[in-house]
């Protein structure tokens, strides 16, 4: 390594770092983990939140252009309210398991989900996921 | 022998033929490798009926799909009598074992071609190689694809009506030859350095590399061109893991050939490309692992469920990340290298430079796909998004293009600044132009801006050497460059695309125009079904003056009851007009209230106030006799402003069950009769005559600025890596005649 060339390497080395950097930060940013209800309520976060479909809960409100529905942990039967900015997904109502993306909202006191995916009853591959964002 | 009788022999015995083929084959390059060159005859006569035996089985397997034999588990499973002919190709590899199949089937052919690109080191190489076959191999007879099941069928389950496609039938293949090529190079390096032979393998390698590039690149494009025109995912590129696992090896790929290249030109990297071609090889391993095994299977769209494979995945995994481990420890540092003495301004720095930032880009996307393991051991698994991605790669992107720009005009001796610099003026002029031009349309972000002035400065300085190359000698020395003229519009049409597009979802009433963005759509009709055409919903669009159809499809699957929509696409070569389906109400006629809500349906306005038990005589006392129970309805309609109140009737025989429903006539014309009484909710159903909701489709319209610069870009990158194989090919010839007359 020339006299010349080592700031160079240092310049790379701190840009590479400073980069790994970055992406760590947008990595911790960007996760969305999977949690339960009752921490899902905190509404710090973007979390996942996952669950089966309250049979006849589900409402359309045209008017706000959202979805409505009840997602039932089956483990704990605890019931969580959510709402969907956007269109019912086609096969919803099939839906065996739905894994709402979003963060809780404390005032309206239902999940905001910006995203769900949707798990139908599929032979083909046990569960055929769908996304809807 | 119970585990026999569930199998269909001529199928598996196949697969045990090539079995013992493949270690017969093994065995006879390992006794070449001991000193006996008189068996190499040996082991390629045994790598020949290997060939046979695995020719044998797909031919066998295609057969039972068109035969449609369901005693065999995996036709029962993938294909139907309703199915196609040409689909029951789609069967071949819809399914787990079905893709590995055909994945070590393109293995196995492209031996044939290794055993001959390996020159004098075709015994080691072979050895490698076949050992990589043997792991698919291994996992194909202990999860046997020819199991039968206990009683014949009579229909199977049908193929996944997602993969019923003309681009399932064409695609999957085309990504598998991809995956099979990645381990040619690995073995290629793996023998090398076992033989401590270092010098040949990269000039014997780089035409293998290039042409797993391109085989992979046109199956990532025919992707994501699925994934645009016919399922209507909306983009081109998703960040599912499905896609990151073909991408990642691609990337790994990508700077392979650099580094091969460098290695070629100016004898650099000979350390890393060994490390380079480990890597594209085990992260076709760990995507498919990440795929195949489970582990995502609550977080992807395609993902597989986990069939019991993941141990061997594993294995196969572990067991060559061990042994190349061990090589690239024991070896790497024998291997001759020369010091790097290039100075900053040289085309070797910037190539390593780009290098860099390229393997930055695999890692940061290898650790997002990774992400639900990666967050396992922590109290929450999670995964990351798409926003993740982008985040990443923006920055990554915007020093490719940078260092894309200056590379035509570098040498490798190294450059004065000034005259690179006099060189970029001409190009940056352009560049500027084009990001003014830009700002004038839309564009105001400054990081945005310097995107599009950096992409469009890249794509300007390697179309000049392209063309300035092509008027030296013809095509032979312009492949990089135009690859790289076609990485310039990627950039530009990825930004325009993704960044700038504008998405709108809107309900639509048949016959009742709606202005979605600057677009008046009206949806027309549903089109019926008509032979193999599936019903579509025909939606008039009038923009800028300008007035076309789009019949985006939208039908319901017969046999699973699946809805199925196909977006509809106007392209313009400026723009996509894109317009995919999402739900469909074919109108109704009945209303559920519960006392004191109200309903709207068509013009009308329902609101129910009240059940009438005195509206015939009391009908708790008629119920307790057994009599005839006559319930009324009090509800008050709305129409034109008008309220009015009405009472139809509901009569109920105890003994019969009898029902009789007493219609009142609508005001305005039609009529409103009790359907049905919901006594546990207290709830009226209400049918309507004569009136009914228009039926109502509801579509996400999207409008893609310059989305044909990412397929035109692709092909521009294909088309120039093409061009780089045949004069690399013509090279490695002449590496094979040198060693020949040496």
């Amino acid at each position: 390594m020339s006299k010349k060339t080592k700031p160079l390497y240092l310049l790379g080395t701190l840009l590479l770092l400073g980069f790994a950097g970055f992406s760590l930060s947008s990595f911790r940013q960007t996760l969305t983990p999977y949690v339960s209800y009752a921490r899902a309520r905190q509404g710090d976060r973007i979390v996942q939140v996952a669950g089966a479909l309250e049979k006849g809960s589900s409402s359309y409100v045209a008017q706000q252009e959202s979805l409505y529905f009840s997602l039932k942990d089956p483990k704990t039967q605890e019931i969580l309210r959510v709402r969907y900015k956007g269109l019912k997904p086609a096969n919803f109502e099939d839906a065996i398991s739905i894994v709402a993306i979003g963060r809780y909202d404390e005032k309206a006191k239902n999940f905001e989900a910006d995203k769900l995916l949707v798990k139908c009853p599929s032979k083909y591959q046990g569960a055929e996921v769908k996304t809807y964002s | 022998m119970s585990y026999l009788s569930h199998l269909y022999v001529p199928g598996a015995l196949a697969l045990w033929c090539a079995l013992a083929f493949a270690l017969t084959s093994l065995w006879g390059y390992s006794l070449v490798l001991r000193g006996d060159a008189s068996a190499l005859p040996f082991a390629r006569r045994a790598y020949g009926f290997y060939v046979l035996s695995m020719v044998m089985v797909a031919t066998i397997m295609a057969m039972l799909l068109v035969i449609r034999d369901f005693r065999i588990e995996y036709v029962y499973q993938y294909s139907g009598l309703d199915l196609p002919t040409h689909y029951q190709f789609a069967s071949f590899w819809a399914g787990q074992k079905g893709s590995f199949l055909i994945w070590l089937i393109w293995g196995t052919l492209l031996g044939l071609l290794v055993r001959r690109g390996a020159g004098k080191s075709e015994a080691p190489v072979m050895g490698v190689y076949i050992l990589t076959l043997l792991g698919l191999l291994f996992i194909l007879v202990r999860e046997n694809p020819f199991v039968m099941l206990a009683q014949t069928p009579r229909d199977g389950q049908g193929l996944n009506p997602l993969l019923q496609d003309n681009w399932m039938v064409i695609h999957p293949p085309i990504m598998f030859i991809g995956y099979a090529s990645a381990a040619i190079p690995f073995a290629f390096a793996m023998a090398s350095l076992w033989r401590r032979d270092y010098d040949n393998w990269a000039a014997r390698a780089f035409p293998f590399a290039l042409g797993g590039f391109l085989v992979l690149g046109t199956a990532i494009l025919m992707g994501g061109y699925w994934a645009y025109k016919t399922l209507g995912w909306g983009g081109f590129w998703g960040w599912d893991p499905v896609e990151n696992a073909s991408l990642i090896p691609w990337i790994f790929g990508t700077v392979m050939i650099h580094g091969l290249h460098l290695e070629r030109t100016r004898k650099r990297y000979r350390r890393a490309n060994y490390v380079l071609a480990t890597l594209t090889f085990l992260s076709v391993l760990y995507g498919t692992f990440l795929t195949r095994s489970g582990v995502l299977a609550d977080f992807s769209v395609h993902s597989f469920v986990d069939l019991g494979i993941s141990r061997w995945l594993i294995a196969w995994m572990a067991g060559f990340a061990l042994l190349s481990a061990y090589l690239l420890a024991t070896r790497l540092r024998q291997v001759p290298t020369e010091p790097n003495e290039d100075p900053f301004l040289s085309r070797g720095t910037f190539m390593v430079l780009a290098t860099i930032t390229l393997l930055a880009c695999a890692l940061v996307i290898t650790a997002g796909t990774s992400a639900p393991i990666l967050t396992r051991f922590m109290k929450s698994p999670g995964q990351v998004g798409p926003s993740f991605y982008n985040q990443v790669n923006l920055p990554i992107a915007l020093l490719i293009a940078l260092l894309l720009a200056f590379v035509p005009y570098l040498t490798w001796k190294g450059d004065v600044p000034r005259a690179v610099l006099r060189k970029l003026a001409g190009p940056a002029v352009f560049a500027l132009a084009l990001a003014v031009a830009a700002a004038i349309w839309k564009v105001r972000q400054p990081f945005h801006l310097l995107f599009l002035f950096l992409a469009a400065l890249a794509l300007a300085t390697n179309l000049h050497k392209t063309v300035a190359k092509y008027r030296a000698g013809g095509l032979r020395g312009a492949g990089g460059y135009l690859a790289h003229v076609g990485v310039g519009v990627i950039l530009l049409g990825v930004l325009a695309s993704s960044a700038y597009d504008d998405s709108t979802k809107a309900t639509l009433e048949m016959g009742k125009p709606r202005q979605v963005g600057d677009a008046t759509l009206t949806f027309t009709r549903v089109v019926p079904r008509r032979g193999s055409e599936r019903e579509g919903m025909e939606i008039q669009v009038a923009r800028g003056g300008k007035s076309f159809t789009v019949t985006p499809r939208m039908f319901m699957n017969d046999r699973t009851r699946q809805l199925m929509v196909n977006p509809d696409i106007r392209s313009t070569p400026l723009a996509d007009f894109y317009v995919s389906p999402i739900d469909f109400d074919p109108g109704q006629s009945t209303l559920q209230l519960a006392k004191g809500q109200s309903g709207q349906l068509g013009d009308i306005q329902v609101r129910f106030e009240r059940f009438d038990l005195e509206a015939d005589g009391n009908a708790l006392a008629a119920m307790q006799a057994g009599k005839q129970v006559t319930i009324g309805a009090d509800v008050v309609v709305t129409r034109n402003g008008k309220a009015t109140p009405l009472k139809p009737l509901y009569r109920l025989s105890p003994g019969s069950g009898q029902v009789e429903s007493v219609p009142v006539d609508l005001p305005g014309g039609g009529g409103l009769a009790v359907a049905g009484i919901d006594a546990s909710n207290g709830a009226v159903q209400l049918a309507l005559v004569g009136v009914q909701t228009p039926a109502r489709l509801s579509v996400d319209v999207t409008h893609k600025p310059f989305i044909q610069l990412v397929w035109g870009g692709l092909y521009i990158v294909l088309l120039g890596g093409l061009t780089a194989t045949v004069s690399r090919l013509r090279q490695a010839r002449q590496v094979d005649r040198a060693g020949e007359t040496a």
